[in-house]
Formats: C-alpha cells, sequence, structure tokens
C-alpha cells in the first residue's frame, strides 16, 4: 500500500496508539532518528489492561475511557489572596466550592437499628479548604491562575480528588505537619491553607522537584505566612525520617511515589513503564512500606497519618498498608489503627466516585462524569 | 428489454393524433374515465391556463361567435390545436413507456412552461438508462430543475453514467439520494471517481458499488472522502471489501470517530495488528455504526447515555485543538525542510 503513505496518513498512524500525544510532550525529534515503536505510554495502557481488567472487572471500561480522556481539575482557592472575591467570581463561571457543599449539605444518617455514635474529634475535615469544580458532566476548563493585587496568585488547579487526602487528614489548629513526599507542592499547599499548621516540614527526595515546591509557595503564600508557619523544605531521603524525627508529628502525609496512572497514559517522558525503568517499577511496593513506615515512626503516639497514591493497584495501595501495619508491629512492636473513612466517603459522594470494594481506605475512580483521580487515601492513627 | 427497445423505436415513428384518435385511445384504456376526461381537458388547455369547463370544443364555439377577429382566432385555434396535437403526442409516448395517467399528470404538471418535446427527452434518457415509471416520477417532483437541462448534457451524463457501471436500474438510488448527479460538473464527478480508484485503490466494479450505494459521497469534499477511508483502513483496520460491504463511506466522519474512538478507549475496539489479529474480537461494523445511539450504547458500548454526551464533548475539543496543532506543526515543518527517516512522500 505504498501510494496510500502520505503526510495525512503519518499523522494518524501516529495517533494509532490511541491518543493524542501533546506537542510539547512528544520524545525529543531532533535527537530521536524515528518515533519509538512500542512507547511507555502503551506499555502502560497494556499492563492496566492486564491487571485492572482483572481487578475491576466490568467498572474496568469506564475507568479506562476516563482516564485515556481529558481530565477534570478543581481550583483550590488561595486564602492569602482576596479569597472572598475569587470564591465569587469562580462562582460566576458556575463551579461550586464542593468541600462547602459536602461539610454543610451532608449529614451523617444513623443506620437503622444502631445507637449513632457521637463522630470522634478526629472525624472533623481539615479546616478553611475551599475548592471549586464544575458540576457533574460539565467540561467546563478553569481558566488559568492570575496574579492578584497581594503579590500571590488567586487560585491552584490541582485534580481536585487530590484535596481529600488532605482533608481526611483532619488538622487541627497547633498541629505538628510533616509532608513526607511533598513535591510538586499540590497538597503541601493544601495543608498550608488550613492555617493549622505551627510547623510544617516538607520533603522530597528530588532536589529538582523540591525546588519547584519551592516555587509553588512562593507564588502563593506570602514570607511572613511561610515563617509564622515555621514552613521547612528539604530534600533527604523520606525513609529515613523514623530515624531523624521520629515520634514527632501530629499529622503526617505521605503521598508516595507511584505508578502515577493517568500520568503514564499521556506523558511520555521519563514515563516509568519505559523498559529501562522495569526493575525500579516492580519496587515500587517496597519502597512505599518503606516510606510509609517512617512516616508512622515520625509521628507521635495518637498522632494521625494519611497514606495516598495516585494509582489504581491493589498492589501500591492496599497491601502496602496492610504489609505496613504488620512490619511495624512486628519489628518495631509500634500498633498502627485503620480508620474507618466511611462516613467520610458519604460527605463527598455526590462529587467524586468511589469504589465500593475497598479493603483499607477509599479510592476515587475516574469516570467521564467526574473525571478526577485516581487517588487511593488511608488514614492511620499510631496507638503506640 | 427488448420489448422497450421496440416501444422507443415505435414512438419515433407515431402519426399525428387528431381528437378522433385520442379519445379512441383514451376509450381503450377505459379505466379511469375521470382521469382520462381530465387528460382531455388537459389536452385542450392552453398553456398560460384556464380551464374549458366540460366541453372540450366551448372555446372554439366561442371563438366563432367573433367575425371581426375571424383570421387572428383561426390562427389561434391552429396554435392551440398544434400545441394539443404535440402533448398529446407526448402523453402517447409516455403512456407507452409505462408511465400511469396519474404519473402523465403529474409529470405534465411540474414545470409547466417546459417544452414538452424537452420534457420528453428528458424522461427517456432516464427510461433508457433503466430507471422505471414510479422512480421518474419521484425525481422529477423532488428535483424539477432536471427537466431543464439541455438534451445534450442529459445524453453526454447518461453515457458517462452508463461508463461507471450505473445504467440498468442502479440509477435510481442514486437518483433518490444525489439528484446533482445530472446536474453537478462532470468534472467534480471525475475528482471523486478519481480518489476512490487512484487514491484508495477501490476497483471499477468496487467504485460502482460505492457510487450505487452510498451515492453521497458524490458530494463530498474530496479530501476528506480519502481521510474517511485512510482512517476506515489504517485506524479501524477494516479492508476494502469491507468499507464497501457495510456502506462505511456514508457515514459521517464525525459520527464514526465518536463512536469509534468511545469502543477504542472503553477498550472494546481494537486496531488489528499487522497480521489483522487483536487480542478480542471486535464488534460488528453494523452495531458500531448502522445501529441507532441507544441501541450502540446498550448493545456495543455497554455504556451510559450521560457518559456517552460528555464524551462526545471532550472529542470535539480534543479534535479541535489537536488541528489547530497541526497546522503549527505544517507551517514548523515547512521552516525546518529536514526530510525525516523512513517516511515515504506522494510525488
Amino acid at each position: 500500500m505504498a501510494a496510500l503513505v502520505g503526510k495525512g496518513v503519518r499523522d494518524m498512524l501516529k495517533r494509532a496508539d490511541f491518543m493524542t500525544v501533546p506537542r510539547r510532550q512528544r520524545h525529543k525529534k531532533k535527537w530521536a532518528a524515528t518515533e519509538p515503536k512500542f512507547p511507555a505510554t502503551r506499555l502502560a495502557l497494556q499492563n492496566f489492561d492486564m491487571t485492572y481488567g482483572v481487578q475491576f472487572g466490568d467498572l474496568w471500561p469506564s475507568i479506562r475511557v476516563s482516564l485515556l480522556s481529558e481530565q477534570k481539575y478543581g481550583a483550590l482557592v488561595n486564602n492569602f489572596a482576596a479569597w472572598d472575591r475569587v470564591s465569587a467570581e469562580l462562582e460566576q463561571l458556575s463551579a461550586r466550592d464542593f468541600v462547602n457543599e459536602a461539610i454543610f449539605h451532608g449529614e451523617p444518617e444513623p443506620e437503622n437499628g444502631q445507637t449513632a455514635a457521637p463522630p470522634p474529634a478526629s472525624w472533623a475535615c481539615s479546616p478553611n479548604l475551599r475548592c471549586f469544580t464544575f458540576a457533574r458532566g460539565d467540561v467546563s476548563r478553569f481558566p488559568p491562575a492570575r496574579l492578584g493585587s497581594l503579590g500571590v496568585m488567586d487560585y491552584y488547579l490541582m485534580d481536585a480528588a487530590s484535596l481529600l487526602p488532605v482533608l481526611a487528614l483532619g488538622l487541627q489548629p497547633g498541629d505538628t505537619v510533616l509532608d513526607l513526599c511533598a513535591a510538586p507542592g499540590g497538597k503541601t499547599l493544601a495543608l498550608l491553607q488550613t492555617g493549622c499548621c505551627r510547623n510544617l516540614a516538607a520533603n522530597d527526595l528530588s532536589t529538582s522537584r523540591a525546588g519547584r515546591l519551592q516555587k509553588v509557595l512562593h507564588s502563593y503564600v506570602p514570607q511572613d505566612v511561610r515563617d509564622r508557619n515555621r514552613v521547612r523544605v528539604t530534600s533527604w531521603d523520606g525513609r529515613k525520617w523514623g530515624e531523624l524525627e521520629g515520634d514527632i508529628y501530629d499529622r503526617v502525609l505521605v503521598d508516595v511515589p507511584c505508578t502515577t496512572d493517568r500520568h503514564s497514559l499521556h506523558e511520555e517522558e521519563n514515563n516509568i513503564f519505559q523498559r529501562s525503568r522495569k526493575k525500579e517499577r516492580q519496587m515500587l511496593p517496597v519502597l512505599q512500606v518503606q516510606l510509609l513506615a517512617a512516616g508512622l515512626l515520625a509521628t507521635k503516639p495518637g498522632g494521625h497519618v494519611v497514606y495516598s497514591t495516585c494509582s489504581l493497584s491493589h498492589l501500591q495501595n492496599e497491601y502496602v498498608v496492610q504489609g505496613t501495619i504488620e512490619l511495624l508491629a512486628n519489628q518495631y512492636g509500634v500498633k498502627v489503627h485503620v480508620e474507618d473513612l466511611t462516613h467520610f466517603r458519604k460527605l463527598f459522594m455526590d462529587t467524586f466516585s468511589f469504589f465500593p470494594s475497598c479493603q483499607v481506605g477509599e479510592l476515587v475512580i475516574p469516570n467521564l462524569m467526574a473525571n478526577f483521580g485516581p487517588m487511593y487515601f488511608c488514614k492511620m492513627c499510631r496507638m503506640t | 428489454m427488448a420489448a422497450l427497445g421496440w416501444q422507443v423505436s415505435a414512438w419515433h415513428r407515431l402519426i399525428p393524433l387528431t381528437w378522433s384518435l385520442i379519445a379512441r385511445q383514451t376509450a381503450q384504456l377505459g379505466e379511469q374515465k375521470r382521469t382520462t376526461a381530465l387528460l382531455l381537458r388537459k389536452l385542450t388547455t392552453v398553456s398560460s391556463g384556464g380551464d374549458l369547463g366540460e366541453s372540450p370544443f366551448v372555446e372554439p364555439q366561442k371563438c366563432a361567435q367573433e367575425p371581426e377577429h375571424r383570421t387572428g382566432l383561426t390562427q389561434c385555434l391552429l396554435e392551440k390545436q398544434r400545441t394539443a396535437v404535440e402533448r398529446g403526442k407526448i402523453v402517447s409516448s409516455l403512456l407507452d413507456m409505462g408511465f400511469s395517467d396519474v404519473h402523465v399528470n403529474e409529470l405534465l404538471s411540474i414545470q409547466p412552461g417546459t417544452h414538452p418535446q424537452q420534457l420528453l427527452d428528458i424522461i427517456s434518457e432516464l427510461i433508457l438508462l433503466g430507471l422505471n415509471p414510479e422512480p421518474v416520477c419521484v425525481a422529477f417532483k423532488r428535483s424539477p430543475q432536471l427537466l431543464k437541462l439541455p438534451i445534450m448534457q442529459m445524453k453526454k451524463r447518461s453515457s458517462y453514467l452508463r461508463k461507471l457501471g450505473l445504467g440498468e436500474g442502479k440509477l435510481k438510488r442514486v437518483l433518490y439520494c444525489c439528484p446533482e448527479v445530472f446536474t453537478m460538473r462532470q468534472r467534480d464527478i471525475e475528482i471523486i471517481v478519481g480518489v476512490l480508484k487512484e487514491k484508495c485503490l477501490f476497483t471499477v466494479k468496487q467504485v460502482t458499488e460505492i457510487l450505487h450505494r452510498c451515492p453521497c459521497v458524490l458530494r463530498e469534499d474530496p479530501g476528506e472522502l480519502e481521510y474517511k477511508f485512510q482512517y476506515a483502513y489504517f485506524r479501524m483496520g477494516i479492508n476494502h471489501v469491507d468499507v464497501v460491504k457495510t456502506d462505511f463511506l456514508q457515514y459521517s466522519m464525525t459520527k464514526t470517530k465518536e463512536r469509534h474512538v468511545f469502543l477504542e478507549r472503553l477498550g472494546r475496539y481494537q486496531t488489528p495488528d499487522k497480521k489483522g489479529q487483536t487480542l478480542v474480537p471486535n464488534p460488528l461494523l453494523k452495531d458500531i455504526l448502522r445501529v441507532s445511539e441507544a441501541e450502540f450504547l446498550a448493545k456495543t458500548a455497554c455504556s451510559s447515555a450521560e457518559e456517552f454526551e460528555v464524551f462526545k464533548k471532550l472529542l470535539a475539543r480534543e479534535e479541535e485543538e489537536s488541528e489547530g496543532r497541526m497546522a503549527d506543526d505544517e507551517s514548523l515543518e515547512e521552516e525546518e525542510e529536514e526530510p525525516e527517516e523512513g517516511e515515504e512522500r506522494e510525488p
């Protein structure tokens, strides 16, 4: 079919790997002689078809089509800018604050035949978080964030599901907080927005990524607030935190490196599904256990930890949580209790699509009506 | 066809008809007395209109009552008789071709200004191309402008269509969907045929089949038609035979892409590999394109209407933005001027 090959066909064949790859993210044309015949994004999709097809069964097609289509964003309002004006502007766009709606309109219903236990203090969501999203099925986009009159940006665009681990952590005023794998900084920023941090330690192993984190903080948080919150940015090895700063923190967020499922389907550069990174990818659960263990050891007894990933994989989610709890019990004699987030999930059911059958923790699954996630999170309390 | 041929050659030799001959013929037909009376009335009607009432001979009598205009009126009467005779000839020919009285009435009333011989010639061409009387009437009712075509153009186009294999009854569907097949420029038809033969590499027989079954391709932009084929062949892995069999080319590119990409991203459709294999069998093309949207969603996609609505919006936006990017790419490539390795270019 030589006669059929031409410019238009070339473009079409490029797209035969099922998705349009943004030009700026394609492999560097000038350095590579030809395009990769089996791009990492395609390897990722094959991997997901195999594992998630089994794991999710009939749910997988709707998750798959959502992952391959444009994701939905939330606009986290910057409380250090003119947040009331920004909120009003976002409402003008027909977006609404899903946090506000969940907390003030979601009423906990006592189950039939059971006395409703008063919700313990740790159930309370982290305060002062305002995040706007468009309604279910609305595919509008937010305009890019702008610099406000106070010298900081007005809102931060992020996957709205990324806010859930921070909400679940349930910060309270005066808490000492650790964000163990903080870059690129969306969740760190959210932690600061709560206004609860007496100290915030933000760490990321990669110096370049820690640099990005710094930039985000500089763009959104005024200097005096950063000073007041005693924000400290480091790029040390997170696995060492048990030894470095054991038993110190009230709240710890462990948002571990994972296969970044959605990202891996679209971005070719540094994709963890490249054949050269296979070993690294297979060792991820080990790394994740080590990081979670360190985070738990850095928590003071009675303190809380939220573990989160942006992957759908059982192996990176529930298995890691269960494995770490066992490890801590056996090797360190530390008792960790998993908190039930059912009540929390019900608050946000209207905005997000949750997987109904997690053994521990909660999983936001992408759906075309609410194309957020994937986001897995699990809340734990260190008992001893 | 032999009988028709005889009939065709027969009407060339018809003698001019008189009133009595017409009366005899219509009496012989006999069935619908009312329609034949109507027919007689039509025959005596002057082209500028006007009903004569019951008797066909009223007007001549009226004329006879005004002696000062007798010469002019005689001429007028002769003129009317001549026109009537011509029309009578046409009617008879049409009836011989197999048109019913109803058909004849319809045909004569579509464009009253048409010269009867013109009408007959145009209709004859269509009959010769194998069209039956009923479809001919339908065609003219929908596209009265066909009656205005110069007969030479009509003959030329007929011969071209015959060459394309569109005689012998295949024309009916083409004419129904695409009446412009006679009025459009020959060059434009040739371009479309050229795309199908030279660019898409369909056989001559396949081209005929496509024109017969999906006449709307004649209306398409040639570049878009080629793209549509390439989408089927490369992106969906459909071969030439199936493109023809499933009438793939008649569906809009938007609809095809929406449904195909939706299935693909759901994981329910896979582009076949070099050996033409897929991990799971792909759904049949008729279950993708021919069925209604509701059935498509329920049976093939197994998804909900609301998800599909959102998906369509997202896809439309992606297409828009990708077109913008490709335009950028092309303008940048022109600047770079480096041929890429391993690529063929069209001469």
